[in-house]
């Protein structure tokens, strides 16, 4: 029995014992004892009573007595039921009166390029930040615009932002100066509601060099920190209000490997919330540094040579370019030494929250969705580039050999002459075989073989061939939002017209031959493209293409290297890899004189085909793939210039500048390309 | 507890000379004067000792409070005391029963130490509270309402005892209630809400044992609580006056609902019964007190001195003072039983009425059982004011012992 326990029934015991008394006591007659307020009748007094002035006091001030006792034993009663039964709840209260937990955030972890060079680092910053109601407040809006020197509208803006949540607060100044900070902690008596806080901001040296790779961070959202909440897995990160998550790219990608986990220190406090003591500690872990396979020399050559390029395609005429990718990758291993996108973006307009002007334009269709990684999001027609694919899908099927003859008059008429198509060179190749059709790009070659599968037992042999080369599947590379691309065939045409009669549903000759130029329904992504040329320069393997190399811990070193996955293993006879293989490297120094010009100047071998995607109602768009050495394939260059023209007078350009900065050897060639293949 | 009888004689008899029993024994026609008593024997200890053991308590829990708070002067304390003791002993020896025909010398000291603090010069506000002078050239602060208090019930005890225990004419009735009218509106022009309500619980429970008519005091009563309905009424009505200050309407509010205002009075007493709760059995100890020595309980040497005294003792030390003041109490009405003179009867009915009002008051407070008023728990609470009164209230007590057997 508890002490507790033991006092209540002690103090119940005498409490009965006491009115038990009294009542007996007077009941008996034997007392005294009276009880009365005021006095209605003189009072009779009683035998004992001598006293002749006393008359009815004896009543009255017992009743008084009685009434001190009753208070204090309401009082009694209700310390009883607040301290003793009670208790615990109170006690609980009053620790967490006391009681706050503290966090600290950890530092993200870097990302460095594959030399090291910090790509996105941290830098120490000063923020402001504000409750959602100092909006309501006009002077405040007004005296803190003066004291940033920011537009009262700009203020006001900032405040309305809810970016980081509604109940969050809100930034309004990112890196505010000494003076500031110091002003606002002076008079934080006019400042209700607004604080400074100590935070680390990422920092990006080379301002948006690689900004598709490394994505950007920002606020976690509500729906991330309810999948946090949510989350059964106790590894996972628990996110709260107001923290900093990846929100694109290899921020995104590697988030649980950056993010760091969160410091925390149960403090007791004061009621002015100042420290007291500590009670428990738990240091911030830093995140992980990220190392990438990126080449920060070769992104800048990429990025730069597609400039050059849709420069270029200006000077050519094609004034709508804007648009374009590159992707640099080695051969040998899958590493992504570069992946350049335009238009760009910088990451920095995301420090401390972006603003909505800001993201709207960064979404808005008019300046072309700047923050889609066009070279793994971005899904194109293949064109030209398709053509050795379907070469080897024609010598695969028995459809051709290397020495079936083909005579190209410019204006193909195979499927009779109602249905002719135009080559590009309307004015005919000529004789032609396999060979000299991949070099020329003779469409007239590939519409012949195009009607032979729509004829042949293996209707599909095409489709196969590509989807051996890894189209119509995502490459799996450790980047968000890598998009699937598409190799159509019957099954897909009739689910996919739907809507339209069983005869527009049909697979026609027509979808063979567009299939085998690369037009039509085929859609791939730059990376894919270079993953197939690739597997064609290592004869048959393909390594994942991928951008993480290893992961730094902080004081520790490496931790972990990626280990390069073989994804393909392409078995193909070796005379067909000779035969296309020969066939590039002559796309690159036999098809045009003043394509050559500019690959002369290069000490190695470089094999590649170009590409020029019609669409209707659009400019060109042009392709160069490259790898190179021819024999032993390092590197492997994908280039694509939406709206440029011609592959070989746009992309062309960014491929050569990419490897002239992997070579050292830069394109000195004035010679402008003008009788290049498409 | 007097009632709590115990199965021996001699337990008994200890009992009741704790309460002061014993002197009822004594022979009615005891010729003893105060002059040959010996010192002994002019003490009444049934209530000297309780009143020491809580001057002492109540200086422990001053003392605990000064580690934290430093407005708590320990030695502040102790001076008033010293003061309180020196006043104390100057009252005991004092023949109260020459009060007993100075009605109009009484009433017009009770009016003068009431508007002492509305005197230009001599006025002063001590923590945002008026109703302070500063004595000129001696600096010397104090709340002149609290001596109030004392003449307040000389003054109505002398008046009632001249009805010998009956008010049968409702004249009479009604020039004591407007008697006592008189400090009481005066308080609350200063404003002192608090003192004011002390007072007038004082003067009616003189009034009612003085042998007023049932059925008048419970019309005053009804009356009273129109009243009051009126005020508050009127005072939470736009357009009507505004009688209750806005911090007093609140605390009123507050009281129903705590929730209602979580950061001000709201907070302050939600503080205080985290307080009172979480000290549980035992309590935290000295300087444990969280609530109390971090600043969560406001007024924790003063208003609130019982929440940490609650904290750090727990439902211990809350049984022992609630004892020690229950022992004082009861051994007085034992005092008053035995007077004689309805003089000395009624002056111990006030002094008691006073007693067991700040009691109710500001322990009720802290428990969340009464709103929330500036009001000391006598004894206890750190000032000098209401250290010297509560002691010349002991005086008091004393000194109708001393004089209650011999001729008026």
């Amino acid at each position: 029995m508890s002490i507790t326990t033991l006092l209540f029934i002690l103090g119940i015991i005498a409490v009965v014992a006491t009115i038990a008394i009294v009542i007996v006591r007077v009941l008996q007659g034997r007392s005294r004892f009276r009880v009365d307020i005021g006095s209605p009748q003189p009072q009779a007094r009683s035998a004992e009573d001598s006293s002749n002035n006393d008359i009815g006091f004896k009543g009255r001030i017992n009743a008084i007595g009685i009434g001190v006792l009753a208070i204090l034993a309401t009082l009694l009663a209700r310390l009883w039921s607040m301290q003793l039964l009670s208790s615990r709840e109170y006690v609980e209260q009053a620790e967490s009166n006391r009681l706050r937990t503290i966090t600290t955030r950890a530092p993200r972890g870097r990302i460095l390029d594959r030399n090291g060079t910090e790509l996105v680092t941290n830098r120490p910053s000063l923020t402001v930040v504000a409750e959602g109601t100092v909006l309501d407040d006009e002077f405040e809006i007004q005296l803190l615009a003066n004291v940033l020197g920011m537009p009262r509208a700009a203020v006001r803006r900032k405040l309305q932002d809810t970016v980081e949540g509604a109940q969050s607060v809100r930034t309004v100044c990112v890196d505010a100066t000494r003076s500031v900070v110091a002003f606002i902690a002076e008079h934080s008596d006019v400042f209700p509601g607004i604080t400074v806080e100590q935070r680390t901001q990422r920092s990006y040296p080379f301002g948006s060099l690689a900004a598709h790779v490394l994505g950007y961070t920002g606020a976690v959202t509500e729906e991330q920190l309810d999948a946090s909440r949510n989350s059964t897995d106790n590894s996972s990160i628990q996110y709260e209000s107001g923290d900093t998550v990846g929100q694109a790219g290899v921020e995104f990608q590697f988030e649980s490997v950056l993010q760091g986990v969160r410091g925390e220190r149960n403090v007791y406090v004061d009621a002015n919330g100042a420290v007291t003591s500590s009670v428990t500690s738990l240091p911030a872990v830093s995140g992980s540094d990220v190392m990438l396979t990126i080449d920060a020399s070769i992104q800048q050559a990429a990025e730069d040579g597609l400039q050059h390029a849709i420069e270029m395609a200006h000077q050519y005429g094609y004034v709508n370019c804007r648009k374009g990718a590159c992707v640099v990758l080695d051969a040998t291993n899958g590493d992504i030494l570069a992946m350049a996108s335009v238009p760009s973006f910088e990451p920095g307009a995301f420090i401390g929250g972006i603003s909505n002007d800001d993201w709207d334009y960064l979404n808005s269709e008019e300046n072309d969705y700047p923050l889609m990684n066009r070279a793994i999001s971005g899904q194109y027609m293949s064109a030209s580039t398709i053509k050795p694919l379907t070469a080897i899908a024609a010598i695969n099927n028995g459809i051709a050999t290397p020495d079936t003859p083909y005579y190209c008059t410019g204006y193909w008429t195979g499927f009779g002459g109602a249905y002719g198509q135009y080559c590009w060179e309307q004015s005919g190749h000529g004789d032609m075989n396999l060979h000299s059709g991949i070099i020329h790009s003779c469409d007239s070659v590939f519409y012949e073989i195009g009607k032979d599968f729509f004829y042949s037992d293996n209707r599909e042999g095409m489709q196969e061939v590509y989807r051996e080369f890894g189209l119509g599947t995502p490459t799996g590379v450790d980047l968000p939002g890598e998009s699937e691309g598409r190799v159509p065939d019957a099954a897909w045409k009739w689910r996919y017209f739907s809507a339209y009669s069983d005869e527009d549903r049909q697979w026609k000759g027509g979808d063979c031959t567009n299939l085998a130029i690369g037009q039509g329904d085929l859609l791939v992504t730059v990376i894919q493209m270079a993953c197939v040329y690739m597997g064609l320069g290592n004869r048959g393997t393909v390594w994942r293409p991928h951008v993480l190399k290893s992961i730094l811990a902080r004081d520790v070193g490496t931790v972990a290297d990626y280990t390069p996955q073989q994804i393909l293993k392409i078995d193909e006879p070796a005379s067909n890899y000779d035969l296309i293989i020969a066939a590039l490297k002559g796309v690159i120094y036999e098809e045009s004189e003043s394509m050559t010009e500019h690959f002369l100047s290069l000490s190695h071998e470089v094999a590649g085909k170009t590409g020029t995607g019609e669409r209707t109602g659009e400019d060109l768009t042009g392709w160069f793939l490259a790898f190179s050495p021819v024999d032993t394939p390092k590197y492997v260059v994908a280039a694509i210039v939406e709206e440029g023209g011609f592959g070989a007078t746009s992309a062309m350009y960014c491929v050569r500048d990419v490897l002239g900065q992997i070579y050292g050897e830069p394109d000195l060639s004035e010679v402008e390309v003008s009788d290049a293949t498409r | 507890m007097a009632e709590i009888p115990t199965s021996s004689i001699a337990g008994s008899r200890v009992l009741e000379s704790m309460f002061g029993g014993a002197a009822g024994k004594r022979p009615k026609n005891n010729t003893k004067t105060p002059k040959n008593q010996g010192i002994a024997e002019s003490i009444y200890w049934p209530v000297i000792l309780p009143a020491l053991m809580l001057v002492a308590f109540g200086l422990l829990v001053v003392w605990s409070a000064s580690l934290t708070i430093s407005d708590a002067s320990f030695i502040r304390q102790l001076i008033g005391v010293a003061f309180g003791v020196i006043a104390a002993i100057a009252v005991w020896r004092f023949d109260y029963r020459s009060l007993s025909n100075l009605t109009r010398i009484l009433l017009i000291v009770d009016i003068v130490l009431m508007v002492l603090p509305l005197i230009p010069g001599l006025g002063y506000e001590s923590h945002g509270m008026s109703g302070w002078i500063r004595i000129p050239f001696i600096g010397l602060t104090l709340q002149p309402s609290e001596l109030a208090k004392l003449v307040t019930i000389y003054l109505m005890a002398a008046l009632v005892a001249q009805y010998n225990g009956r008010i049968d004419n409702i004249q009479e009735y009604l020039k004591l209630c407007l008697t006592l009218a008189v400090p009481f509106v005066l308080i609350l022009i200063q404003p002192d809400l608090g003192t004011g309500l002390i007072i007038l619980f004082t003067g009616a429970m003189i009034i009612i044992a003085g042998g007023a008519k049932r059925s008048w005091v419970l019309s005053t009563l009804a009356i009273m609580i129109g009243i009051i309905a009126l005020v508050i009424i009127s005072s939470m009505t736009e357009g009507l006056p505004h009688i209750l200050k806005d911090y007093q309407l609140k605390r009123l509010i507050v009281f129903v609902d705590p929730s209602v205002d979580p950061t001000g009075d709201g907070y302050n007493l939600q503080q205080a019964k985290i307080a009172v709760g979480s000290g549980g059995l035992f309590g935290k100890g000295i300087g444990n007190a969280s609530q109390a020595g971090q600043g969560f309980l406001p007024e924790a040497h003063t208003d609130f001195v019982f929440a940490l005294l609650a904290e750090e003792f727990g439902f211990v030390g809350s049984c022992v003072l609630i004892g020690l003041f229950g022992w004082l109490m009861v051994s007085c009405i034992r005092l008053s039983q035995l007077c004689e003179q309805p003089f000395a009867k009624l002056v111990v009915v006030g002094v008691v009425s006073m007693w067991c009002f700040q009691v109710l008051q500001n322990v009720g407070m802290c428990i969340g059982l009464m709103p929330i008023t500036g009001i000391p728990l006598p004894f206890v609470s750190f000032g000098s004011s209401s250290m010297l009164t509560q002691l010349m209230a002991v005086g008091m007590i004393q000194s109708v012992w001393r004089y209650r057997q011999s001729p008026a």
